[in-house]
């Protein structure tokens, strides 16, 4: 009953302490900015996609990226249909007309998209919040800036998780859920309102038992486990710099 | 009694291969009939079968005659209410008066009549004057009461309460009683899931035991509560007044402070 | 010297008219175990949070009076630092679980870390309190995988690894069967046994009147009665507490109406105390009449 977005396996990725993982994801995101071409984001999101895979969170990133394709479809849309430099007719539905130079324009705005959504699911799929939030504390932040983190990447899920319990109580009160959209979309208000209390409602009592665990302490924690970087921590550190000086200098140099 | 309400051979798994429900087989007609058994032992889960909210896995659930897998839940909702055990699930309208109109706003009746019914469900549980007041501004016991308004203003004839007296104080638990032995009266089926002993002895003619998903005992309350051993196997024990008498070897099982009572004072002239 | 001192607490939330808590005073010595009971509203919860500083400090509003818990003044102190003195459990066994750990032991670790213990202290610590609260063997478990009983005693194991002098509850089996409120009962007696003082808000007068040393009634923010469970019961029982604050057992309620009273006085409050009274009432009645 772990209500997270984070998927426990035991792969190298998992294995990997957080501030590496959080170092990739950072590294990710920089690259995804450096790097020109179209190509070079294919090349970027393919590498996500290997270490995605390898670490056996590809089908959950699925999931994610799924999520959001009605956003990169939009920008293949709107940009293929009024960038400003368009000029060449390449796909015609009628009297709707898609431009090359704006479908290529959205194609690159898409693949950020998914570049940067890929960089953080790295950290988020496979990182335990709580051992995100112990590392960052550990380097000296404030622990209810941890609580904060935890409580934000713990909170989708436990809404989702929730909303089945508030849709059978609105069900067996008569609220008809199964049937056409538009039924569907009448059902949504009953099950936002108790879904929001009932979220902040946990949260508050949820924070009232930290407080007095002494989470509010200004004492410096100390720590029950040592902290442990894996062997391979090294090598992939120095992967991560390498691509990215490797980036950097391939967009100076030769256009990446 | 006729039958409202029909399990037979009732099987449910969430996971295959982990039953929850083995081999149920209940009827239940008007009248006030307590479920109790140990947290785990398949009673929410039960009720939940009896809106439709859950499917059988296998073996049939029939409200009225009419098989709950041929109903949605919003359908069955006219027969049967079933009131859930946390408030924050449900409560979303900003006054009283709307969340409980709610229902049989649903349920088709017009806003009169919806209105109507409301405010009569709010005094039947005894909470006027609060109707356009925001529920979360009341406190939990109120708020419990609400959902319980909520379920009788849509007047359906099995009303099921999933453990109501959970934080109630002794005036609440006492008030539930009494709309208990009211909706009873009035022939409506009423089916309450409890840990309070007291409470199911004094208001509750018919008490089934769950245990392990099973049914482990079904009858009248005084019989229920003359077997230990069964109560046992389920983490339960009798009411305490009924534990003094078995204790004394007074031969009866009395259910209230009243009735015991009543039973020394018979034994005691008795054997002057 | 008293562990708890509580004297003319006067307190009221912030945008409310009425107090919450209308001049309570009370002392606690170490190794009792003190009930509170009422109806809802009449300031239980209130005065849980009062003892360990979630009021003031954390609720704001008016306060007034003094609270000295374990030798500091309440007010004056962080409730961070309180709650090295003071543990407070909570109603909800699943809003306790900080979601932070994958493991009961870690789960219990969380409060020590927090406040600095040192590393091999922590581990003396979680053995003794998973220990002493059964939970021993389910070290590994994930806390999610509990029942709502041993959830509740993992939440008290947590805070007792604070190693508190005072552990306050506020309703701890609200949410339970009957065997887990006896599980929690249970545990917290022999927490008494080991020489902390214990107060508990509840409603389950049985099981209060077997275990607890002295009753608090309150009612309406005040404090109505203050004694051994058979002084304020048999009280409660004769309608000498005015508004019926605290029902009475069934047996105390059976005693009254039958005239069965304890050789020392007052009726009987728990089981066991009526089997005994009855059966010398049963036995010395071969013949004459009932009393």
């Amino acid at each position: 009953m772990r209500v997270s977005l984070y998927v426990p396996a035991d792969t190298w990725l998992h294995r990997l302490d957080p501030m590496t993982k959080l170092l990739m994801a950072a590294a990710g995101v920089a690259l995804t900015f450096v790097l020109a071409r179209i190509e070079s984001g294919a090349v970027l999101l393919a590498i996500f996609f290997t270490v995605l895979g390898t670490g056996r969170v590809l089908r959950q990133a699925g999931s994610v990226f799924a999520g959001v394709g009605i956003i990169a479809a939009t920008f293949l849309i709107v940009q293929g249909l009024v960038h400003p430099t368009n000029a060449t007719p390449l796909i015609i539905l009628g009297p709707v007309v898609f431009y090359k130079e704006g479908l290529l324009i959205g194609l690159r705005l898409a693949l950020r998209l998914y570049n940067i959504l890929s960089a953080t699911l790295v950290l988020v799929l496979a990182t335990n919040p709580a051992d995100l939030t112990e590392a960052l504390v550990r380097r000296g932040a404030p622990a209810r800036l941890g609580y904060v983190i935890m409580s934000v990447l713990q909170i989708i899920p436990t809404m989702v998780a929730q909303s089945a319990a508030i849709a059978d109580a609105q069900r067996s009160r008569g609220m008809e859920t199964e049937g056409s959209l538009w039924v569907r979309v009448k059902a949504f208000l009953p099950l936002m309102g108790p879904l929001v209390t009932s979220s902040l409602i946990a949260t508050e009592e949820r924070a009232l038992a930290l407080e007095v665990r002494g989470f509010g302490s200004s004492a410096r924690p100390t720590f029950l486990k040592p902290e442990v970087r894996p062997p391979h921590a090294g090598l992939v550190r120095f992967l991560c710099v390498l691509t990215l000086a490797a980036g950097v200098a391939g967009r100076l140099l030769l256009g990446w | 009694m006729s039958t409202v309400i029909e399990a037979r051979n009732v099987h449910f798994h969430y996971t295959p291969g982990v039953p929850v429900l083995t081999d149920v087989t209940l009827s239940i007609g008007p009248g006030a009939t307590a479920i109790i058994g140990q947290n785990g032992a398949g009673k929410s889960t039960f009720v939940r079968l009896l809106n439709g909210l859950l499917k059988p896995v296998s073996g049939t659930i029939l409200v009225n005659g009419v098989d709950t897998r041929t109903q949605t839940v919003a359908s069955l909702a006219r027969t049967v209410g079933l009131v859930f055990q946390n408030p924050s699930d449900q409560l979303f309208k900003s006054r009283v008066i709307d969340e409980v109109m709610f229902g049989p706003l649903n349920l088709g009746f017009s806003r009169d009549e919806a209105e109507a019914r409301a405010r009569e469900a709010l005094a039947q549980v005894g909470l006027q004057g609060v109707e356009t007041r925001n529920p979360y501004d009341l406190g939990l016991a109120e708020r419990k009461l609400i959902t319980i308004a909520s379920v009788l203003a849509m007047g359906t004839s099995v009303i099921i309460l999933d453990e109501p007296t959970i934080a109630q104080d002794h005036a609440g638990v006492r008030r539930l009683g009494a709309i208990v032995d009211e909706l009873a009266a009035a022939g409506r089926t009423v089916i309450t899931i409890t840990h309070d002993m007291n409470f199911v002895a004094r208001h509750f003619r018919r008490v089934v035991v769950f245990g392990q998903g099973r049914v482990l005992d079904d009858g009248d309350a005084a019989s229920v509560f003359s077997r230990p051993d069964i109560l046992h196997q389920t983490g339960l024990e009798a009411p305490q007044i009924t534990r003094l008498a078995q204790a004394l070897a007074l031969g009866e099982t009395p259910l209230t402070v009243e009735q015991f009572v009543d039973l020394v004072r018979r034994r005691l002239s008795g054997s002057a | 010297m008293a562990v708890v001192e509580v004297d003319n607490l006067r307190y009221r939330y912030p945008r409310q008219t009425t107090l919450a808590l209308d001049g309570i005073s009370f002392t606690a010595e170490a190794g009792e175990f003190i009930g509170i009971v009422g109806p809802n509203l009449s300031g239980k919860s209130t005065l849980c949070h009062a003892l360990i500083g979630l009021v003031p400090h954390f609720y704001k509003g008016a306060i007034g009076g003094r609270v000295v818990v374990a030798g500091l003044d309440v007010h004056a102190t962080p409730v961070a630092e309180m709650s090295r003195r003071v543990g407070l459990v909570f109603q909800n066994p699943f809003t306790q679980i900080t979601g932070a750990k994958l493991t009961v032991y870690e789960e219990v670790a969380f409060g020590l870390e927090y406040t600095g213990v040192p590393r091999e202290e922590m581990v003396h610590r979680i053995e003794e309190a998973l220990r002493l609260l059964g939970l021993w063997e389910l070290r590994d478990r994930s806390p999610f995988a509990l029942s709502g009983g041993q959830m509740q005693r993992l939440a008290i194991a947590s805070v007792l690894a604070m190693k508190p002098q005072v552990l306050v509850l506020d309703e701890p089996t609200s949410q339970l069967d009957p065997s887990g409120n006896r599980e929690v009962f249970e545990a917290v007696a022999a927490l008494c046994r080991q020489g902390i003082t214990v107060i508990m808000a509840e409603h389950k007068i049985e099981l209060l009147a077997e275990h607890a040393d002295r009753l608090l009634v309150l009612h309406q923010g005040r404090l109505v009665a203050d004694g051994t469970p058979r002084d304020v019961l048999s009280r409660a029982v004769r309608g000498e507490l005015e508004n019926e604050p605290a029902p009475a057992p069934p047996v105390t309620e059976a005693a009254a109406a039958l005239g069965w009273t304890m050789p020392e006085g007052g009726f009987p409050v728990t089981l066991d105390e009526a089997v005994a009274v009855g059966r010398a009432v049963m036995a010395g009645d071969s013949g004459a009449d009932s009393r």
